[in-house]
């Protein structure tokens, strides 16, 4: 039983970042209909971000957050703005080539610049796991757990009051009507990116202190990522955050109760599942 | 005079090994073929289906695999093995397309994705019958003579003129089938899906036949794979970076052209050997790069564009 | 019997009942309209009927044979084509080619398929433009070209949808003629439309769905005058 409740918990754990990473490609499908697949190089190049602001200047990754997210969010916003907004014209096949391209450029940038080598970043105060109940519950993850969560409320806040996030939603839903209420679309898709990017890198800052570290996770990463969206359904945050969670924890409970090999095959078997008999997701809508 | 070039070329091509003996550069040529058929067969699903698959390598790895343990379990010939194994790509092609072709666009790329990602686990893990991450490795191939000449398995030629069939056969298999019915088909279903259901097309059978098509190819460039470099694994044969580097050679190439793959083959081996000795990767940066100014700058690939302007001198 | 017979035909999405046990048949050789406010569920009805979704309960026949839960390509080749509310056409390739496609899923070579494509497009006014690419004729053409597209499939019945939206005065009389001339070469034709005018006139017969129900049934000038009919498009009058 407490297996069980251990492996529920690290499910659980994992999954809300999972989520996290799931939402943000979701968003970005929802307004602007376009899968990122270097989506999971923002996850990376957020790991690498606090990895090096931990080695060189000795901040706490979760707190390096403060300016790391901020800064994505731009970098993301740029990103729109100067690569990708002369492609999407062009039609879903040339945009899902190109983020393709990207995704493996910056991937194999990345490889260059710093390696293959796996790294960790190890925190002074999370070597002891706390225990609540007797379930060991890893530091780093649970304080990742607890920022996941206040991110994913703020951007629920985000969406639901401000009017900027009515914005995005109401492009998502029909970006031809929000043009005609005088919705600047462009600009939501511009910002809509921005924060896809920054929720991507947002995880890969929260991970660093859990996961290992090198730079072609983006691609596992992205696969898992996309597992996620399809099984909440496409363009859904609340199937995300669900989708997510349910990763997390059939991938820990698979590993211990069916084996650790073919644990991200599970994974990968749900989701085919899942196409087979419900390929609107959870939440989706159309088929 | 311009439909009789591609018989010319290819002619010329087969008769490479009697003037060339520079193994260097067989080698490269033989590369570049292999790359080429890999593209041909990719472009039949990607560029005239209009299904991007990102999941190829499955059935290029199962020719491979296929190709091997026939040789080194049951004494097959690896070049019967090669045929046979294009049949086990187009058959686990099957329930594959049955599978990811009821999604559309970029969630079928995915779903070809994490199929193929699947493969690889169980082809890693599955040690009875793959030997797992250690491989299969070939000590030597079987004797053998052709025409009277007994073949010299220790030099280039033999595989050269093999590859280069096999680069033939598959650009005159894509060029007849393109053609075709099924071909026509294909053009509806990239244009529009449902509009393509609504005159009357099967779109599921279409697109599962191509795939077919496509996997067989795939899978016996892979038997031939396997019998070039005698060495396989999980790693090497089943990597997501194969199936990208197929997708590569067609979209730079020129997606929906025959020739498109030998040009962008040609790219492609050349980046390969220019930084091969200084980063074991550092080629697959420029891929993203030439693909993502490709896709800006020349959409219809460099061949489609060459194409293009040549037809319009007339 | 009727050549389409829909009875009890019933399509749920999750909570909402979009067709509610809707029976209705079409007589071969006649002219039906299918109207009814926004949101009524008469594009459901032609998903339902050619495939494109599948009832949640209810059947469906022509001549007598079932085909409710046909694939979209079988229920074309079992003979009903559609054109599409909002016009599909194939943008890249050639008015031509269309045609030609649809066609060619019949004949058995590309001869006779390019024959009947330039047949069809010819009856519906493109004649002069058959190597235009498709992307580039007016809404007025696509829609005419994709009923020559339908046409060129060689359909006992022809769904149209919406055929009228978004021409104006001119082309619609244009259009008028040209369905009269499709019914009147053999070809049982329904369609869904909201120009009242142009339905009361041509059709022979019209249902009313509302809320996917139906309504009324019956020749226009009966319909026209039901008092169910009045309230759903105009609301309760006052006397």
């Amino acid at each position: 039983m407490e297996t069980f409740l251990q492996s529920l918990v690290n499910g659980t754990l994992t999954g809300s970042l999972y989520a996290m990473i799931g939402v943000g490609l979701t968003v970005i499908f929802g307004v602007m209909r376009i899968i990122n697949l270097a989506h999971g190089e923002m996850v990376m190049l957020g790991m690498f971000s606090a990895y090096w602001s931990y080695t060189l200047w000795k901040i706490d990754p979760f707190l390096s957050a403060i300016f790391w997210i901020p800064l994505f969010f731009i970098a993301g916003m740029l990103t729109y703005r100067h690569l990708l907004k002369a492609i999407i014209p062009g039609g879903e096949l040339n945009t899902l080539l190109y983020t393709a391209g990207l995704s493996l450029l910056v991937a194999n940038v990345a490889l260059f610049v710093w390696t293959g080598d796996y790294r960790t970043l190890n925190l002074p105060y999370a070597m002891t796991p706390l225990r609540p109940f007797g379930i060991a519950v890893p530091v780093p993850l649970a304080i990742a757990f607890v920022l996941a969560s206040l991110i994913t409320a703020g951007l629920y806040l985000f969406l639901g009051r401000t009017d900027i996030g009515r914005a995005v939603r109401a492009t998502s839903q029909n970006p031809e009507a929000a043009a005609l209420m005088g919705i600047n679309v462009e600009r939501v898709s511009m910002i809509t990116f921005g924060l896809g990017t920054a929720l991507a890198a947002s995880a890969g800052v929260l991970l660093v202190p859990s996961l290992y570290l090198y730079p072609t996770v983006g691609e596992i990463l992205l696969v898992k990522c996309f597992v996620i969206v399809v099984l909440g359904g496409l363009g859904s945050i609340p199937g995300a955050i669900a989708g997510g969670l349910l990763l997390g924890m059939v991938e820990s409970l698979g590993a211990v109760y069916v084996s650790v090999a073919y644990k991200d095959a599970i994974g990968f078997v749900m989701f085919l599942l899942v196409l087979l008999f419900r390929p609107q997701g959870l939440f989706g809508a159309r088929p | 005079m311009k439909k009789a070039l591609p018989f010319i070329a290819a002619l010329v091509l087969l008769l490479v090994p009697l003037g060339v003996s520079n193994q260097f550069f067989l080698h490269v040529g033989i590369t570049v073929l292999m790359w080429t058929s890999l593209g041909v067969a990719w472009n039949l699903l990607g560029g005239y289906a209009g299904q991007i698959s990102f999941g190829h390598a499955a059935f290029f790895g199962a020719g491979a695999y296929t190709t091997m343990i026939l040789f080194l379990r049951f004494g097959l010939a690896p070049w019967y093995g090669m045929a046979l194994g294009g049949i086990v790509g187009a058959l686990i092609s099957i329930p594959i397309g049955l599978i990811c072709f009821r999604l559309r666009g970029p969630y079928f790329s995915l779903s070809t994705l994490a199929v193929a990602e699947i493969i690889r686990l169980v082809a890693l893990n599955w040690e009875s019958l793959t030997n797992g991450p250690v491989g299969l490795l070939i000590t030597s191939l079987p004797h053998v003579s052709f025409l009277g000449i007994t073949v010299n398995w220790e030099r280039k030629e033999p595989f050269f003129i093999i590859i280069a069939l096999l680069a033939l056969c598959s650009m005159l298999a894509a060029y007849l089938f393109v053609r075709a019915r099924p071909g026509s088909y294909l053009a509806a279903i990239r244009e529009d899906e449902d509009a393509a259901e609504a005159i009357g097309i099967n779109t599921t059978r279409a697109k599962v036949n191509v795939l077919a098509l496509s996997a067989f190819l795939t899978g016996v460039a892979g038997g031939f794979y396997g019998l070039y470099f005698r060495y396989v694994d999980p790693d090497t044969v089943f990597l997501i970076s194969l199936s990208i580097e197929m997708v590569f050679i067609a979209v730079v190439g020129g997606l929906r052209t025959i020739g498109g793959p030998v040009v962008g083959a040609v790219f492609l081996a050349t980046i390969a050997e220019l930084f091969r000795d200084r980063l074991a990767s550092g080629h697959l940066i420029f891929y993203g790069l030439f693909m993502m100014l490709v896709i800006r700058y020349l959409p219809e690939g460099i061949w489609g564009r060459v194409r293009r302007a040549l037809n319009m001198r007339r | 019997m009727a050549l389409l017979e829909v009875s009890g035909l019933t399509r749920d999405f999750g909570g909402l009942r979009a067709v509610s046990d809707l029976s209705f048949n079409v007589e071969a050789g006649e002219i039906l309209g299918l109207i009814g406010p926004n949101g009524a569920g008469k594009t459901t009805v032609f998903n339902l009927i050619t495939g494109f979704l599948r009832p949640t309960s209810g059947d469906i026949r022509l001549d007598g044979r079932c085909i409710s839960g046909l694939k979209p390509h079988a229920v074309v080749r079992s003979g009903i084509a559609r054109t599409f509310q909002i016009v599909k056409p194939f943008p890249n390739l050639s008015v031509r080619e269309n045609a030609s496609l649809a066609a060619l899923v019949r004949a058995n070579d590309r001869g006779k398929a390019d024959a009947e494509a330039v047949r069809t497009l010819t009856q519906v006014g493109l004649g002069d433009r058959l190597d235009v690419p498709a992307s580039d004729l007016t809404l007025s053409g696509q829609k005419r070209m994709e009923m020559a597209r339908a046409l060129a499939t060689g359909p006992r019945l022809l769904l149209l949808d919406e055929p009228l939206a978004g021409l104006n005065l001119h082309e619609t009389e244009d259009a008028c003629g040209l369905i009269q001339k499709i019914r009147d070469s053999g070809i049982t034709v329904v369609l869904v439309e909201h120009v009242m005018k142009a339905i009361m006139r041509i059709s022979d017969r019209v249902v009313v769905i509302r809320q996917g129900a139906k309504i009324a049934d019956g020749p226009p000038a009966e319909v026209v005058n039901d008092p169910g009919v009045i309230t759903a498009y105009f609301g309760k009058r006052g006397t």
